[in-house]
Protein backbone atom coordinates (compact mmCIF):
# COMPACT_ATOMS: atom_id res chain seq x y z
CA UNK A 1 0.00 0.00 0.00
CA UNK A 2 1.53 3.30 -1.02
CA UNK A 3 1.26 6.54 0.91
CA UNK A 4 -1.63 7.94 -1.09
CA UNK A 5 -3.66 4.75 -0.67
CA UNK A 6 -3.00 4.72 3.07
CA UNK A 7 -3.97 8.36 3.47
CA UNK A 8 -7.18 7.89 1.51
CA UNK A 9 -8.04 4.75 3.48
CA UNK A 10 -7.63 6.57 6.78
CA UNK A 11 -9.68 9.53 5.59
CA UNK A 12 -12.36 7.09 4.46
CA UNK A 13 -12.58 5.77 8.01
CA UNK A 14 -10.15 2.83 8.09
CA UNK A 15 -7.90 4.36 10.72
CA UNK A 16 -5.97 1.13 11.29
CA UNK A 17 -4.28 1.77 7.95
CA UNK A 18 -2.49 4.66 9.61
CA UNK A 19 -0.18 2.03 11.09
CA UNK A 20 1.27 1.60 7.60
CA UNK A 21 2.43 5.20 7.66
CA UNK A 22 3.56 4.95 11.29
CA UNK A 23 5.85 2.01 10.54
CA UNK A 24 7.10 3.44 7.27
CA UNK A 25 8.08 6.85 8.61
CA UNK A 26 9.25 5.62 11.99
CA UNK A 27 11.81 3.50 10.17
CA UNK A 28 12.68 6.13 7.58
CA UNK A 29 13.23 9.04 9.92
CA UNK A 30 14.25 7.44 13.23
CA UNK A 31 17.90 8.10 12.45
CA UNK A 32 17.27 11.68 11.39
CA UNK A 33 15.30 12.53 14.52
CA UNK A 34 17.68 10.73 16.86
CA UNK A 35 20.79 12.37 15.50
CA UNK A 36 19.13 15.75 15.41
CA UNK A 37 18.01 15.50 19.04
CA UNK A 38 20.85 13.45 20.42
CA UNK A 39 18.82 10.74 22.09
CA UNK A 40 16.42 8.00 21.13
CA UNK A 41 13.99 9.02 23.88
CA UNK A 42 13.74 12.56 22.58
CA UNK A 43 13.41 11.29 19.02
CA UNK A 44 10.57 8.96 20.00
CA UNK A 45 8.73 11.83 21.67
CA UNK A 46 9.18 14.09 18.65
CA UNK A 47 8.21 11.35 16.21
CA UNK A 48 5.11 10.43 18.22
CA UNK A 49 4.05 14.05 18.41
CA UNK A 50 4.59 14.46 14.67
CA UNK A 51 2.66 11.34 13.75
CA UNK A 52 -0.29 12.37 15.91
CA UNK A 53 -0.29 15.90 14.52
CA UNK A 54 -0.12 14.50 11.00
CA UNK A 55 -3.09 12.26 11.81
CA UNK A 56 -5.11 15.14 13.25
CA UNK A 57 -4.42 17.22 10.15
CA UNK A 58 -4.52 14.47 7.57
CA UNK A 59 -7.41 16.15 5.84
CA UNK A 60 -5.11 19.10 5.16
CA UNK A 61 -2.66 16.94 3.23
CA UNK A 62 -3.66 18.24 -0.17
CA UNK A 63 -1.48 15.82 -2.09
CA UNK A 64 -1.59 12.38 -0.43
CA UNK A 65 1.03 11.10 -2.86
CA UNK A 66 3.40 13.61 -1.30
CA UNK A 67 2.70 12.58 2.28
CA UNK A 68 6.43 12.05 2.78
CA UNK A 69 7.34 15.70 2.13
CA UNK A 70 4.34 16.95 4.09
CA UNK A 71 5.15 14.73 7.05
CA UNK A 72 8.83 15.59 7.01
CA UNK A 73 8.01 19.27 7.62
CA UNK A 74 5.80 18.32 10.55
CA UNK A 75 8.48 16.06 11.99
CA UNK A 76 11.17 18.68 11.55
CA UNK A 77 9.11 21.24 13.42
CA UNK A 78 8.35 18.69 16.09
CA UNK A 79 12.06 17.95 16.51
CA UNK A 80 12.91 21.61 16.90
CA UNK A 81 10.09 22.04 19.42
CA UNK A 82 11.31 19.01 21.35
CA UNK A 83 14.85 20.39 21.37
CA UNK A 84 13.62 23.73 22.68
CA UNK A 85 11.52 22.07 25.37
CA UNK A 86 14.40 19.92 26.55
CA UNK A 87 16.72 22.88 26.67
CA UNK A 88 14.21 24.76 28.80
CA UNK A 89 13.97 21.91 31.25
CA UNK A 90 17.68 21.29 31.15
CA UNK A 91 17.12 17.59 31.17
CA UNK A 92 18.84 16.97 27.93
CA UNK A 93 21.38 14.21 27.88
CA UNK A 94 23.61 14.55 24.84
CA UNK A 95 23.82 11.48 22.70
CA UNK A 96 22.47 8.28 23.97
CA UNK A 97 25.63 6.56 22.92
CA UNK A 98 24.47 3.12 23.89
CA UNK A 99 21.79 3.41 21.27
CA UNK A 100 23.69 5.32 18.65
CA UNK A 101 27.16 3.86 18.71
CA UNK A 102 27.70 0.45 17.25
CA UNK A 103 29.44 -2.18 19.24
CA UNK A 104 32.70 -3.00 17.49
CA UNK A 105 33.56 -6.06 19.54
CA UNK A 106 34.56 -9.05 17.52
CA UNK A 107 35.35 -7.10 14.40
CA UNK A 108 38.69 -7.13 12.54
CA UNK A 109 41.15 -4.39 13.54
CA UNK A 110 40.53 -2.27 10.46
CA UNK A 111 36.80 -2.45 11.00
CA UNK A 112 37.31 -1.63 14.67
CA UNK A 113 39.23 1.50 13.70
CA UNK A 114 36.47 2.58 11.37
CA UNK A 115 33.93 1.92 14.08
CA UNK A 116 35.92 4.00 16.54
CA UNK A 117 36.04 6.85 14.05
CA UNK A 118 32.31 6.55 13.61
CA UNK A 119 31.84 6.69 17.38
CA UNK A 120 34.05 9.77 17.64
CA UNK A 121 32.07 11.41 14.88
CA UNK A 122 28.72 10.61 16.51
CA UNK A 123 29.91 12.28 19.70
CA UNK A 124 31.35 15.25 17.83
CA UNK A 125 28.05 15.83 16.02
CA UNK A 126 26.58 17.01 19.28
CA UNK A 127 29.02 19.92 19.33
CA UNK A 128 27.39 21.31 16.19
CA UNK A 129 24.49 23.73 16.19
CA UNK A 130 21.09 22.20 15.47
CA UNK A 131 21.07 23.68 12.00
CA UNK A 132 24.54 22.41 11.23
CA UNK A 133 23.71 18.98 12.59
CA UNK A 134 20.53 18.80 10.56
CA UNK A 135 22.20 19.47 7.24
CA UNK A 136 25.02 17.05 8.08
CA UNK A 137 22.58 14.30 9.01
CA UNK A 138 20.40 14.82 5.97
CA UNK A 139 23.34 14.78 3.58
CA UNK A 140 25.68 12.21 5.08
CA UNK A 141 23.29 9.89 6.89
CA UNK A 142 20.12 10.21 4.84
CA UNK A 143 22.09 10.58 1.62
CA UNK A 144 20.14 13.55 0.27
CA UNK A 145 21.70 15.98 -2.20
CA UNK A 146 21.74 19.66 -1.31
CA UNK A 147 18.93 20.38 -3.76
CA UNK A 148 16.61 17.91 -2.03
CA UNK A 149 17.56 19.23 1.42
CA UNK A 150 16.77 22.74 0.22
CA UNK A 151 13.39 21.59 -0.99
CA UNK A 152 12.57 19.93 2.30
CA UNK A 153 13.84 22.63 4.61
CA UNK A 154 13.07 25.74 2.55
CA UNK A 155 16.66 26.86 3.03
CA UNK A 156 18.62 27.86 -0.09
CA UNK A 157 21.47 25.63 -1.23
CA UNK A 158 24.04 28.36 -0.70
CA UNK A 159 23.04 28.70 2.97
CA UNK A 160 23.04 24.93 3.42
CA UNK A 161 26.57 24.71 2.04
CA UNK A 162 27.71 27.45 4.35
CA UNK A 163 26.24 25.59 7.34
CA UNK A 164 27.80 22.36 6.20
CA UNK A 165 31.24 23.84 5.70
CA UNK A 166 31.13 25.38 9.16
CA UNK A 167 30.07 21.97 10.43
CA UNK A 168 33.09 20.36 8.79
CA UNK A 169 35.41 22.86 10.42
CA UNK A 170 33.82 22.46 13.83
CA UNK A 171 33.91 18.68 13.57
CA UNK A 172 37.57 18.87 12.67
CA UNK A 173 38.29 21.05 15.68
CA UNK A 174 36.30 18.76 17.98
CA UNK A 175 37.95 15.62 16.69
CA UNK A 176 41.38 17.22 17.09
CA UNK A 177 40.58 17.87 20.76
CA UNK A 178 40.15 14.15 21.34
CA UNK A 179 42.73 12.99 23.89
CA UNK B 1 33.76 27.28 20.99
CA UNK B 2 36.11 28.30 18.21
CA UNK B 3 36.24 26.16 15.14
CA UNK B 4 40.02 26.16 14.92
CA UNK B 5 41.72 25.74 11.60
CA UNK B 6 39.21 25.27 8.85
CA UNK B 7 39.45 22.88 5.96
CA UNK B 8 40.73 24.14 2.65
CA UNK B 9 37.77 24.99 0.37
CA UNK B 10 38.75 22.17 -1.98
CA UNK B 11 38.70 19.71 0.90
CA UNK B 12 35.23 20.90 1.83
CA UNK B 13 34.13 20.22 -1.72
CA UNK B 14 35.75 16.80 -1.43
CA UNK B 15 33.61 16.10 1.64
CA UNK B 16 30.58 17.38 -0.24
CA UNK B 17 31.25 14.81 -2.94
CA UNK B 18 31.89 17.45 -5.59
CA UNK B 19 35.57 16.53 -5.96
CA UNK B 20 37.56 13.31 -5.64
CA UNK B 21 40.93 12.86 -4.00
CA UNK B 22 42.47 12.79 -7.46
CA UNK B 23 41.16 16.30 -8.08
CA UNK B 24 43.15 17.70 -5.15
CA UNK B 25 46.64 19.12 -5.68
CA UNK B 26 49.45 17.10 -4.06
CA UNK B 27 49.79 19.49 -1.11
CA UNK B 28 46.15 18.87 -0.14
CA UNK B 29 46.17 15.09 -0.52
CA UNK B 30 46.96 14.30 3.10
CA UNK B 31 44.43 16.82 4.43
CA UNK B 32 41.83 15.37 2.11
CA UNK B 33 42.54 11.78 3.14
CA UNK B 34 42.42 12.70 6.82
CA UNK B 35 39.14 14.57 6.34
CA UNK B 36 37.53 11.61 4.61
CA UNK B 37 38.72 9.25 7.35
CA UNK B 38 37.46 11.34 10.24
CA UNK B 39 34.38 13.07 8.83
CA UNK B 40 33.06 10.33 6.55
CA UNK B 41 34.01 6.98 8.12
CA UNK B 42 33.44 4.09 5.78
CA UNK B 43 31.60 1.82 8.17
CA UNK B 44 27.84 2.01 8.03
CA UNK B 45 26.20 4.10 10.75
CA UNK B 46 24.50 2.00 13.37
CA UNK B 47 20.79 1.67 12.76
CA UNK B 48 18.52 3.47 15.18
CA UNK B 49 15.64 1.49 16.58
CA UNK B 50 12.72 2.80 18.54
CA UNK B 51 11.19 0.81 21.33
CA UNK B 52 9.01 -2.10 20.16
CA UNK B 53 5.94 -0.49 21.70
CA UNK B 54 6.29 2.72 19.69
CA UNK B 55 3.79 1.78 17.00
CA UNK B 56 1.30 0.58 19.63
CA UNK B 57 1.59 3.85 21.55
CA UNK B 58 1.01 5.96 18.47
CA UNK B 59 -1.91 3.87 17.28
CA UNK B 60 -3.47 3.91 20.74
CA UNK B 61 -3.27 7.69 20.72
CA UNK B 62 -4.69 7.81 17.21
CA UNK B 63 -7.66 5.61 18.10
CA UNK B 64 -8.56 7.91 20.96
CA UNK B 65 -8.71 10.98 18.74
CA UNK B 66 -11.43 12.28 16.44
CA UNK B 67 -11.26 10.82 12.99
CA UNK B 68 -9.53 13.16 10.55
CA UNK B 69 -11.99 14.67 8.14
CA UNK B 70 -11.43 14.67 4.42
CA UNK B 71 -11.54 18.05 2.78
CA UNK B 72 -14.94 17.62 1.25
CA UNK B 73 -17.90 19.82 0.75
CA UNK B 74 -19.45 18.79 4.06
CA UNK B 75 -16.36 18.49 6.17
CA UNK B 76 -16.22 22.20 6.94
CA UNK B 77 -19.45 21.98 8.90
CA UNK B 78 -17.71 20.45 11.88
CA UNK B 79 -14.29 21.84 11.22
CA UNK B 80 -12.52 24.70 12.94
CA UNK B 81 -11.78 27.34 10.36
CA UNK B 82 -8.08 27.54 10.97
CA UNK B 83 -7.47 30.72 9.05
CA UNK B 84 -10.19 32.87 10.49
CA UNK B 85 -10.36 31.55 14.02
CA UNK B 86 -7.11 29.94 14.93
CA UNK B 87 -4.65 32.57 13.77
CA UNK B 88 -2.72 34.30 16.48
CA UNK B 89 -2.69 38.08 16.16
CA UNK B 90 0.91 38.02 15.01
CA UNK B 91 0.15 35.62 12.20
CA UNK B 92 -2.89 37.61 11.20
CA UNK B 93 -0.71 40.71 11.02
CA UNK B 94 1.85 39.01 8.89
CA UNK B 95 -0.85 37.79 6.57
CA UNK B 96 -2.10 41.33 6.08
CA UNK B 97 1.39 42.50 5.34
CA UNK B 98 1.78 39.73 2.83
CA UNK B 99 -1.25 41.01 1.00
CA UNK B 100 0.06 44.53 0.88
CA UNK B 101 3.33 43.64 -0.70
CA UNK B 102 2.26 40.64 -2.69
CA UNK B 103 2.32 42.19 -6.11
CA UNK B 104 4.21 45.34 -5.33
CA UNK B 105 7.14 44.12 -7.35
CA UNK B 106 6.24 42.77 -10.71
CA UNK B 107 7.98 43.14 -13.99
CA UNK B 108 7.18 42.04 -17.46
CA UNK B 109 9.31 39.18 -18.65
CA UNK B 110 10.56 40.37 -21.98
CA UNK B 111 10.51 37.88 -24.76
CA UNK B 112 13.57 35.70 -24.44
CA UNK B 113 15.27 37.81 -21.79
CA UNK B 114 14.70 35.51 -18.89
CA UNK B 115 13.04 32.59 -20.56
CA UNK B 116 13.91 29.25 -19.09
CA UNK B 117 15.09 30.58 -15.78
CA UNK B 118 12.30 28.80 -14.00
CA UNK B 119 10.05 25.91 -14.77
CA UNK B 120 6.86 27.07 -16.35
CA UNK B 121 8.24 30.46 -17.24
CA UNK B 122 7.21 31.10 -20.78
CA UNK B 123 8.01 34.20 -22.76
CA UNK B 124 4.66 35.73 -21.82
CA UNK B 125 5.16 35.16 -18.14
CA UNK B 126 5.35 37.90 -15.59
CA UNK B 127 7.66 37.66 -12.64
CA UNK B 128 5.76 38.10 -9.40
CA UNK B 129 7.52 38.52 -6.12
CA UNK B 130 5.79 37.15 -3.04
CA UNK B 131 6.87 38.61 0.28
CA UNK B 132 5.80 37.50 3.71
CA UNK B 133 6.81 38.87 7.08
CA UNK B 134 6.86 35.83 9.32
CA UNK B 135 9.25 36.06 12.25
CA UNK B 136 9.99 33.02 14.38
CA UNK B 137 8.75 30.44 11.93
CA UNK B 138 10.87 27.65 10.52
CA UNK B 139 9.66 27.64 6.96
CA UNK B 140 7.34 29.39 4.58
CA UNK B 141 6.25 28.01 1.24
CA UNK B 142 3.83 28.92 -1.47
CA UNK B 143 1.26 26.48 -2.76
CA UNK B 144 -1.06 27.28 -5.55
CA UNK B 145 -2.63 26.46 -8.85
CA UNK B 146 0.72 27.17 -10.50
CA UNK B 147 2.64 24.43 -8.67
CA UNK B 148 -0.01 21.75 -8.27
CA UNK B 149 -0.56 22.85 -4.68
CA UNK B 150 2.68 21.19 -3.67
CA UNK B 151 3.81 22.88 -0.42
CA UNK B 152 7.35 21.57 -0.87
CA UNK B 153 7.97 22.88 -4.35
CA UNK B 154 8.11 26.64 -3.84
CA UNK B 155 9.81 27.55 -0.58
CA UNK B 156 10.24 31.20 0.33
CA UNK B 157 13.76 32.23 1.23
CA UNK B 158 14.44 34.09 4.49
CA UNK B 159 16.18 37.44 4.20
CA UNK B 160 18.69 36.91 6.96
CA UNK B 161 17.22 37.20 10.42
CA UNK B 162 14.70 39.90 9.47
CA UNK B 163 11.67 37.61 9.44
CA UNK B 164 11.00 38.53 5.83
CA UNK B 165 10.56 35.64 3.39
CA UNK B 166 10.48 36.07 -0.37
CA UNK B 167 10.19 34.16 -3.57
CA UNK B 168 9.90 35.33 -7.15
CA UNK B 169 7.97 33.26 -9.67
CA UNK B 170 7.24 33.49 -13.35
CA UNK B 171 3.48 33.28 -13.71
CA UNK B 172 1.51 33.10 -16.90
CA UNK B 173 -1.14 35.76 -17.43
CA UNK B 174 -4.43 34.66 -16.02
CA UNK B 175 -6.00 33.96 -12.68
CA UNK B 176 -4.09 32.05 -10.01
CA UNK B 177 -5.16 30.82 -6.61
CA UNK B 178 -2.66 30.35 -3.84
CA UNK B 179 -1.95 30.21 -0.13
CA UNK B 180 1.11 30.47 2.06
CA UNK B 181 2.12 27.39 4.05
CA UNK B 182 3.68 28.20 7.40
CA UNK B 183 5.91 25.55 8.95
CA UNK B 184 4.52 23.03 6.53
CA UNK B 185 1.17 22.94 8.28
CA UNK B 186 -0.63 26.22 8.59
CA UNK B 187 -2.30 27.25 5.36
CA UNK B 188 -2.61 30.98 5.27
CA UNK B 189 -4.63 32.72 2.58
CA UNK B 190 -3.92 36.33 1.93
CA UNK B 191 -6.51 38.34 3.92
CA UNK B 192 -5.92 41.41 1.76
CA UNK B 193 -6.65 39.56 -1.46
CA UNK B 194 -9.97 38.24 -2.68
CA UNK B 195 -10.67 34.78 -1.39
CA UNK B 196 -12.52 31.98 -3.05
CA UNK B 197 -13.98 28.93 -1.44
CA UNK B 198 -12.17 25.95 -2.81
CA UNK B 199 -15.28 23.82 -2.55
CA UNK B 200 -13.87 21.91 0.38
CA UNK B 201 -14.61 24.38 3.13
CA UNK B 202 -11.38 26.37 2.88
CA UNK B 203 -10.44 29.61 1.25
CA UNK B 204 -7.63 30.42 -1.10
CA UNK B 205 -6.45 33.78 -2.33
CA UNK B 206 -6.84 34.88 -5.89
CA UNK B 207 -4.59 37.02 -8.01
CA UNK B 208 -4.82 37.96 -11.64
CA UNK B 209 -1.70 38.34 -13.70
CA UNK B 210 -1.94 40.54 -16.76
CA UNK B 211 0.65 41.35 -19.36
CA UNK B 212 1.56 44.48 -17.43
CA UNK B 213 1.77 42.96 -13.97
CA UNK B 214 -0.33 41.38 -11.30
CA UNK B 215 -3.16 42.53 -9.14
CA UNK B 216 -5.41 41.02 -6.57
CA UNK B 217 -8.75 42.36 -7.59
Amino acid sequence: MNDAEAVRAVLAGDIEQYAVLVRRYRDRYAGYATRLLGSVDAAEDAMQEALIRAYDNLGQCRDPANFRGWFFLILRNSCYAEARARRRHEDHEPLNEAALVADGAGRPDSAMEETERRQDLERALWRLTEEQREVFVLKHYEGLPYEEIAKRTAVPVSSLKMRMHRAYDRLRATLMEKP
Amino acid sequence: MTDGPGYHPMVRRLLDGELTLQDLPPELQSEGEAALRSILPRCAPPPVSFSPSFEQRVMAAVRSRPRPRPRNAWGWLGEVREIRLQLRPRLLALGVLAGIVLVALTSRLRSGSLAGTAAGGGTDSVYVRFVLYAPKVSSVALAGSFNEWDPTRTPLVPAGETGVWTVTLPLAPGQHTYAFVIDGQRWLPDPAAPAVDDGFGHHNSVMTVTATGGHTS
